[in-house]
């Protein structure tokens, strides 16, 4: 794998965490989709890894201010999210794909773009630039003026990431981004994930686990709604290495992990 | 796209809920209701105008409801200010463009058509909160059709609440209902806005 060994970003970056979780628990009537949640995160790409139904959404949700937590606190850029009136000023620094974003069918590229930068309050000045430079990034620069109906089910997933990047955000959720992409579009999704990590904090929920791979730093890996282990990518291919479940090192490493977590709760009922 | 003016963002807005759309079917509302009551006045008899009086704000209450529709519900609540205003405005807005042209177009009874649009706007805007924005339309309709068909000769003094949509437009009591339900419904979706329809239904 080569990635490179000393990322871009100021001394003391990993000690300053920009979102800081502790005794987060949600439920959904009446299972419990996050259960005594603890994370703190800095700048850098974070995957998150689960099965389904794991909490991995619960969780990109709680952190993108749009679903409240039954307990625990969420702190993120040093702001309270559970005071409304704190709540404003992160949002206006985060940037949130949705598994399912909805679109309009009769906005172009730009308008939707320039809608979700509206939302943000960006400054007006700036927008219609700070808009084309977030479709270009994506890859999307020739279809700007296109409508989003004429648009193929990857290119309004790219749409999706180009609104969330929109106001270059400090703090950036992306649920799912690799969904309905094909394999060229990933490998640029995952350049385009590093550059970001480079100076913001970049959580990616994913199923594809050569996507965590390629392109983070840090590996958190839920389960049943508790943390069933945190480490970097190499880390968990490390633990892949003996014989098991999968047909690469780091997917090997993702059972692995699971197992142990797993027994480990076993033990101690 | 030339230099963006500060109106950009709140066009998208209007565009995105439709409102377009929403304004020229309150148009063509006001233009039906007009027909229908050419039609059906006689003047000599304003309860002949019944129909077109309970039919026409439903109607355009209906229209105003469709449009609360978001299709991006969860991007919408990471808007860094609060909803209220613009769902004041996008509810508002049309209702107030039908409240100049209803009474116009059903000149015969105008102050009961008034009374009639605001309370459907009401349970409109309650239902759209409650049952989500697609099929608001439909507890309205079913009050408004129920209370024709069944208060006609219905004595007491209850009558006049709940039969507002029936009652002549000079009745205090069906006013006092239309407003406090058009008031409940107003506050209700400016809080709370409609029921989220996507996949999260």
């Amino acid at each position: 794998m080569s990635r490179p060994m000393s990322r871009p970003m100021n001394s003391g970056d990993r000690e300053v965490s920009t979102i800081r979780v502790s005794g987060l628990r949600v439920r959904h009537r009446r299972t419990v989709a996050l259960d005594a949640v603890d994370l703190d995160l800095g700048v850098g790409v974070h995957g998150l890894l689960g099965p389904n139904g794991a909490g991995k959404t619960s969780l990109i949700r709680m952190l993108a201010t749009v679903a409240r937590p039954d307990a625990g606190r969420v702190e993120i850029l040093g702001e309270d999210v559970g005071e409304p009136a704190r709540r404003g000023a992160v949002r206006a620094r985060l940037g949130y794909l949705p598994q399912e974003f909805g679109h309009y069918p009769g906005f172009t590229v730009r308008e939707f773009v320039a809608y979700v930068a509206w939302l943000k309050e960006m400054p007006v000045a700036g927008t219609a630039a700070a808009v084309e430079r977030a479709v270009e990034r994506v890859g999307l620069g020739d279809r700007i003026d296109a409508k989003l109906r004429t648009l193929s089910g990857g290119m309004v997933r790219r749409v999706g990431i180009a609104q969330a990047v929109v106001n270059d955000p400090d703090v950036l959720l992306l649920d799912e981004p690799t969904a309905g992409l094909d394999p060229e579009q990933r490998v640029e999704l995952r350049a385009l994930l590093r550059e970001l990590g480079s100076t913001s904090t970049v959580i990616v929920s994913t199923h594809l686990v050569e996507d965590v791979a390629a392109a983070c730093t840090e590996v958190t890996l839920l389960d049943e709604g508790r943390v069933a282990y945190r480490g970097t990518p190499e880390s968990l291919g490390a633990l892949g290495e003996a014989p098991g479940v999968g047909d690469s090192v780091i997917e090997r490493g993702y059972t692995a992990a699971l197992r142990a977590h797993r027994t480990g709760l076993e033990a101690t009922r | 796209m030339s230099a963006p003016r500060p109106a950009v963002g709140l066009l998208l807005y209007a565009r995105s809920r439709a409102v377009p759309g929403t304004l020229t079917a309150l148009a063509g509302t006001a233009v039906l209701a007009l027909g229908a009551a050419a039609r059906t006045g006689s003047g000599a008899d304003p309860g002949r105008l019944l129909p077109v009086v309970a039919l026409a704000p439903l109607l355009a209450a209906a229209v105003t409801g469709a449009g609360l529709r978001s299709a991006t519900e969860e991007l919408d609540r990471t808007a860094v200010r609060p909803w209220w205003p613009r769902r004041l405005g996008l509810l508002l807005g049309p209702t107030a463009l039908a409240a100049v042209l209803l009474p116009l177009a059903v000149l015969g009874d105008g102050p009961a058509v008034l009374r009639n649009l605001l309370g459907c706007t009401g349970l409109v805007a309650a239902s759209a909160v409650l049952v989500g924005a697609r099929l608001s339309w439909l507890p309205a309709g079913g009050w408004v059709g129920a209370v024709c068909l069944a208060s006609d000769g219905v004595h007491g003094r209850a009558v006049a609440l709940w039969g507002w949509p029936a009652q002549p437009g000079d009745v205090p009591a069906s006013w006092v209902a239309a407003g406090g339900a058009f008031a409940l419904g107003t506050a209700l979706y400016a809080v709370r806005g409609a029921r989220p329809e996507g996949p999260r239904g």
